[in-house]
């Protein structure tokens, strides 16, 4: 009888605290959006358009054929930190590994003890689908041996507990420079960590401190408001950001987004966006037209827009970003903005491009990156027409 | 007898059987969370070609023109009718949709009508057309010896007068009368004046300037506040891109 009431009581502990890792790696999942990229039930198949050609991600449900239930702790721990599969595979760094290097263990063995108890879900995955060279999966070894630093975060004891929390949620799990710091050819990190970067066809903002192009012009509440809400007075995510508002950081603690907020605000000025566009009198005379007709209705006349809804302008960092390719993408396609629970909205902005010419788009984002105190490199009608043949219309 | 009434009811049966299945698929749409939205979505609508007809024949393209200039005559407010492109916009909208009766239920059975419902015939609004711009050449032909456009304007306008009036009946059929079809012709012409200039009409926004409406503008906040002062703007058609 003693002996029945032991095993209870240790099942129960037992269970306890493996409760405790599932809920603390469910978390690890949120902070690392697993889902931005694995799908909603982790089983694989969003493809990732490289400049090397397409990967799709796989399988990492406990599915012993076709995931990851054959792998132990350690193997879990190695892909995580070292990009290294069973079997000594090599993985791409599209699965943010180099990011995924400054978690400590105990997140790692923490999302290990969530993962154990995902569904398992049968989906081959055809990952590899680079081109070649790019497709040898060994080449990553030589890739890691000239990019590849891994090394443990390790907090700066100059600098506050929260900023701490928030350089490493930044740079460790939420991996912000996977798409916010720019690649060099080879695909690895190169200049100002988080100071904008273009990535299939988007750009991802400045985060540092420069006030052109950065969060400069945002509080550290700002920053709060939009990753827990997906808009602020400032701007609204949208495009590949919507996505990582919804599934990741609209479910991060408080203090997290707060130590996030914290970090990102204490980044120094990037090297600015290049200035603004000088000698562009047509251009501007008639994006001014076109902006009247065919913008200023929801982003107002004065570039202010309206409260949360329509996004200003005026003082846009997101206007201001060094590559307009967003813009540019957002112009000719439209774009839906992110709904959370808080903000459950999620405006639209229809395409313009069955109505604008490549020239009049150009016209117009030279306009609005100039105007009102706006300052940014011009839009040439060329560029344009690359964004519109690759993405269609 | 009693077979078709027992086939009928069989019938019946299946058939409210079948309902609540047809009505699940029909109704199965629900939309929760996100809203539907796919980049580059749009349908807007197609400018027509100002060039060539694509309905009218050579004849009924002279007779249409001479109506439309009597309807809207050149003067010193606007252009007339036919430099004004109506009778173009009249030729595209019978070319397209509207002249098949796309949008209306056109099958039997055909009863009177009230006057407020409409037409209630068989005729589409090309076949109408074409109906009538027959019986008005065969009513001028046999009272002036000359088709429509041929005559003087003073003539012109009294055929036209007295097809609205009640005066003139052309041989059309039965459920659809003269004056029927003379107001057709006057609803579809303004239309083609006010109508915005991609639909073939209302040329360099000709009764636009006229009447001094701005056209496809959606924001006056920078001028709301200007008591007693005219809007200074040109007016701008849907596919103005600047303005």
């Amino acid at each position: 009888m003693k002996r029945i009431f032991l095993a209870i009581a240790f099942a129960a502990v037992s269970t306890a605290a493996s409760a405790a890792d599932v809920g603390a790696g469910r978390y690890q999942s949120v902070l690392g959006d697993c889902e931005g990229c694995h799908g909603k039930n982790l089983a694989g198949g969003v493809e990732l358009m490289t400049p090397f050609g397409k990967l799709v991600a796989p399988n990492i449900t406990q599915d012993k054929d076709t995931g990851i239930g054959n792998y132990t702790a350690e193997d879990f721990r190695r892909a995580m930190k070292e990009g290294i599969a069973p079997g000594g595979k090599r993985l791409y760094p599209a699965m943010p590994y180099p990011a995924y290097a400054r978690m400590s263990d105990a997140d790692i063995a923490a999302l290990w003890a969530y993962f154990r108890t995902i569904k398992p879900v049968r989906h081959v995955v055809d990952v590899n689908q680079l081109r070649f060279p790019f497709n040898l999966r060994f080449m990553m070894r030589g890739w890691n041996m000239l990019f590849f630093r891994p090394a443990p975060y390790v907090p700066d004891a100059s600098k506050s507990a929260a900023w701490n929390r928030g350089a490493y949620i930044a740079t460790g799990p939420a991996h912000c420079g996977t798409c916010h710091t720019s690649k060099s050819f080879f695909g690895a990190d190169t200049g100002l960590a988080l100071s904008g970067a273009l990535l299939q066809g988007w750009f991802a903002p400045d985060l540092t401190g420069d006030r052109d192009a950065g969060l400069g012009g945002w509080s550290a509440r700002d920053v709060v408001e939009y990753l827990k809400t997906g808009r602020n007075g400032h701007s609204i995510a949208s495009g590949p950001m919507a996505e990582v508002v919804e599934h990741s950081t609209a479910n991060m603690k408080g203090a997290d987004l707060q130590a996030v907020a914290v970090y990102l605000k204490d980044l120094p000025p990037s090297a600015g966006n290049g200035g603004g566009a000088s000698g562009v009198e047509a251009q501007m005379k008639s994006g001014a037209g076109i902006y009247r007709m065919n913008c200023a209705a929801c982003h107002s006349f004065n570039g202010r827009g309206d409260s949360v809804l329509f996004p200003p302008l005026a003082g846009n960092a997101l206007v201001r970003q060094a590559g307009a390719q967003t813009l540019v993408r957002v112009v000719l396609a439209g774009s839906k903005a992110v709904a959370t629970p808080a903000a459950p909205t999620g405006p639209g902005m229809p395409s313009f491009a069955w109505k604008l010419n490549d020239e009049q788009v150009a016209n117009v984002l030279t306009y609005i990156r100039n105007n009102w105190g706006n300052r940014a490199p011009a839009v040439s009608a060329d560029e344009v027409a690359k964004i519109r043949a690759r993405h269609g219309s | 007898m009693s077979e078709q009434r027992a086939l009928s009811r069989r019938r019946l049966l299946a058939s409210v059987a079948a309902l609540p299945i047809l009505a699940a698929t029909a109704d199965g749409r629900s939309i929760s969370g996100h809203l539907p939205w796919s980049p580059f979505a749009g349908e807007p609508p197609k400018p027509v070609s100002p060039l060539g007809w694509y309905f009218f024949t050579p004849g009924e393209i002279a007779a249409v023109e001479a109506i439309v200039n009597r309807l809207i005559p050149a003067d010193s407010l606007s252009p007339g009718g036919k430099d004004c492109g109506c009778a173009v916009y009249i030729d595209r909208q019978l070319a397209g949709d509207f002249g098949q009766a796309q949008r209306l239920y056109n099958k039997g059975p055909f009863m009177p009508g009230l006057a407020t419902q409409g037409y209630q015939g068989d005729l589409t609004p090309a076949g109408r057309y074409r109906l009538g711009l027959r019986a008005l050449n065969d009513y001028t032909m046999a009272t002036y010896k000359r088709g429509f456009a041929q005559l003087a304007p003073a003539q012109q306008d009294a055929v036209l007068a007295g097809m609205d009036g009640g005066k003139i009946a052309l041989k059309l059929k039965p459920g659809f009368s003269t004056k029927e079809f003379f107001e057709m012709m006057l609803q579809n012409t303004m239309e083609g004046f006010f109508a915005d200039p991609l639909y073939g009409g209302n040329r360099n926004m000709a009764s636009w300037k006229m009447i001094g409406f701005p056209g496809a503008r959606y924001d006056y906040r920078d001028h709301i506040d200007k008591h007693n002062v005219p809007y200074p703007r040109p007016p701008v058609s849907i596919y103005s891109a600047e303005g």
